[in-house]
């Protein structure tokens, strides 16, 4: 149905006609002649065979334009339509009379269509058309030109009509440019209504955005209830207080924002002595120059996250971790600072507890090792009493096993004070040829019992490099015993050291059982042990690379690990050298 | 003359180690004590050539025991070895700071004890 009204439209459409409403002049003004014809006496049809042919013709010619209104594919056609009608006319006009008809004045219709049509060719398509039609009594021999008025209007007539076609095809064009000009102002008036419609959804679109966002912080300001999130100018003079502070200080953000500064919750000592180690940087207020200090690292562009004591207004004190970043305006302006901060009073018991257990583990594993050890060896001893060969084996295993236990036990205090960042370093300048060699002699008793071969590759010229060398030490001890447990009878184990320009790298390659490549990246992880390890019964509980790693990157060093299964591994460690590298003594 | 020695630890096995040790060596053990303030009389009482204080006791700590023995000018001879479980570097320095002689950690082999004890006690080994 929708269709249909749509073709109906279509069909009736002004500024584009179609063919059917172009023709429809010419069948209406046919049968008004019909009925003039058969209600006025004087008219009558003197040739009835042309006046058929002509009605036959403009008949066609109406069902023709029908045809192509209804199937617009064949709109290009409807050029004949007229033709149709011009010859269709003369004929009619042939059969009423001819010369003498009073419709020839309908020629002026299918004139009036070419003419219109977009083109000059068609104002002489026209002409032609208009002389057929008046010419076809004559061509025909319907009529005779029987004096020089007859030939004068069959060559005046169809003048007349091609000035007329003249003057439509051109009013037509004109119509057409205006038409195309209004169609183009109507086209860009849509395009911007568009263009309009798309701004209004898109802003409107913005506008649910940042209300969705505005909704969205305002829930997460209101949640952030355990962490005090403040704001200032770069004053330091408050702006922006969250709940998280209000319950860490009792303070509204009515109470704070615009009437207090931001360091008045700070210890004056503490942001004293951190201006002491920044040398007083160049502030935005004069009011505390410890502001400065406190946003220095922001200050700058980049965020700073470190340990303070807040101040209540009670004067009660509490340890925060505080992260500072700047706040910028439109134009990249600093416009402020923000001041997060988390409690980390439980995080401080938790730490503290941590330590009294370790210290209690430490006392109470060490002090029955202590017995163990220490009996044994009176045991051993004992020279009134000798013991057995067998005896002592014994004694030996026991002495063995309570020693594996003892640096399990050391391990795992080492690995606990790694975690709590309390791991001393007796830090000097070390040769490490030293270090390393003694590493290696230590270990030399236990790879000739193992039956491996234990090569050391050692410069002339020591290395030297900044650290602690009992801890060093322990690296590479671990370095080469996992070495030479991990490698079969009959095999090597080659240490060396070598010297860049900036670092001094320690190697420990064996021709062990290797690691799987899956493997590598988890092998400094505590308590990781490899697949190989496992497999061929290795002792350990794999905190020992654990430790080596941690040795080494309080050093400012770092590690590798290159290994294929089957054929060995290569741990290197590369740490970097001090100034000045001295001889060994 | 035999040199002196009282010895305070909390625990019995320690003691008779760190006892049958000295008694090795050559020292004359005069007292054996469980806890920090038993270890103050006994120092006081005996005024030994040498102190051997565990760290960790119930009551007095061995530094508290050897800052108060320290205290005492009477008590200016006595010297102290610490023995301690706790590892690490500011353990022992905060038993020097404490004024003790020597520190010594366990697990402790007999032996390194009475090299330590001879080193301290000198020729007063018999």
């Amino acid at each position: 149905m929708r269709g249909l009204l749509e073709r109906i439209r279509h069909i009736l459409t002004v500024d584009h006609p179609s063919p059917a409403l172009k023709q429809s002049p010419t069948p209406i003004a046919l049968i008004i002649s019909l009925i003039l014809i058969w209600t006025v006496p004087d008219l009558v049809i003197t040739d009835g065979s042309w006046a058929i042919v002509g009605i036959g013709l403009v008949t066609i010619a109406t069902v023709l334009s029908a045809l192509f209104t209804w199937r617009s594919r064949y709109s290009g056609w409807a050029i004949v339509i007229p033709v149709i009608d011009f010859i269709g006319i003369g004929a009619f006009r042939a059969g009423t009379g001819g010369t003498a008809s009073i419709f020839s004045a309908m020629i002026i219709l299918p004139v009036v269509w070419v003419a219109a049509e977009k083109g000059r060719g068609y104002i002489a398509l026209a002409g032609v058309g208009v002389a057929i039609a008046l010419m076809l009594p004559y061509i025909f021999g319907v009529a005779q030109i029987t004096d020089a008025g007859d030939l004068i209007r069959g060559f005046f007539s169809p003048v007349i009509f091609v000035f007329a076609a003249v003057i439509i095809n051109e009013l037509a064009r004109q119509s057409r440019s205006q038409l195309a000009s209004i169609r183009s102002l109507a086209d860009e008036k849509e395009r911007m209504l568009q263009r309009t419609f798309e701004y209004a959804s898109q802003l409107e679109e913005s506008e649910s955005r940042y209300r969705a966002a505005d909704r969205l912080f305002r829930g997460v300001w209101a949640a952030v209830t355990e962490q005090s999130v403040i704001g200032t100018d770069v004053t330091g003079l408050i702006d922006a207080w969250n709940p998280g502070a209000t319950k860490m200080f009792g303070l509204t953000w009515r109470q704070a924002e615009g009437k207090r500064y931001v360091f008045d919750f700070h210890v004056p000592e503490e942001l004293e002595v951190r201006a002491r180690e920044l040398n007083y940087p160049p502030g935005q207020t004069v009011l505390n120059p410890g502001f400065s200090a406190l946003v220095e690292t922001a200050r700058l562009g980049d965020a700073e996250s470190r340990e303070w004591t807040y101040v209540r207004d009670d004067g009660s004190t509490f340890p925060v971790s505080l992260s500072v970043t700047k706040r910028t305006n439109e134009d990249g302006q600093t416009a402020g600072y923000l001041f997060v901060a988390a409690d980390i009073t439980q995080e401080r018991e938790v730490s503290r507890l941590k330590d009294e257990f370790v210290g209690l583990i430490s006392h109470e594993l060490r002090t029955p090792l202590s017995s163990i050890l220490g009996y044994l060896e009176l045991m051993k001893d004992d020279d009134e009493h000798p013991l057995s060969d067998e005896q002592m084996q014994y004694l030996g295993v026991a002495e063995r096993n309570a020693h594996r236990l003892l640096r399990l036990v050391g391990d795992l205090l080492f690995t606990a004070q790694v975690e709590s960042g309390k791991f001393p370093l007796d830090s000097r300048e070390v040769e490490l040829e030293t270090i390393v060699r003694a590493a290696v002699e230590s270990a030399r008793p236990g790879a000739s019992a193992a039956g491996i071969t234990l090569v050391e590759e050692l410069p002339a010229r020591s290395p030297v490099t900044h650290g602690d060398p009992v801890r060093l030490g322990q690296a590479f001890d671990n370095l080469i015993s996992n070495a030479l447990k991990f490698t079969p009878r009959g095999g090597t184990v080659t240490v060396s050291l070598t010297e860049t320009e900036k670092d001094a790298v320690i190697t420990v390659t064996d021709t062990g059982m290797g690691i799987a490549e899956s493997e590598l990246d988890q092998l400094f992880a505590r308590f990781f042990r490899a697949s190989t390890a496992t497999r061929n019964a290795v002792p350990g509980v794999g905190l020992g690379l654990t430790i080596t790693k941690a040795i080494v990157t309080a050093h400012h060093g770092e590690m590798d690990v290159q290994s294929e299964e089957g054929v060995g591994t290569q741990f290197s460690v590369i740490l970097p050298l001090a100034s000045v590298a001295i001889s060994p003594s | 003359m035999t040199a002196r020695i009282v010895i305070a630890d909390d625990d019995a096995d320690i003691r008779a180690l760190v006892r049958i040790s000295a008694v090795r060596a050559g020292f004359d053990v005069v007292a054996e004590v469980g806890d920090g303030d038993a270890a103050i009389a006994a120092v006081h009482e005996f005024v030994p050539d040498l102190a051997l204080l565990d760290v960790s006791m119930p009551g007095l700590s061995g530094i508290e025991v050897c800052t108060a023995v320290r205290a005492d000018p009477a008590l200016d001879s006595v010297r102290i070895l610490l023995l301690s479980a706790a590892v690490g570097e500011a353990s022992m320095a905060s038993g020097l700071a404490a004024g003790a002689t020597a520190y010594l950690s366990k697990p402790f082999s007999p032996r390194d004890l009475a090299a330590s004890l001879i080193e301290l006690l000198g020729e007063d080994a018999s």
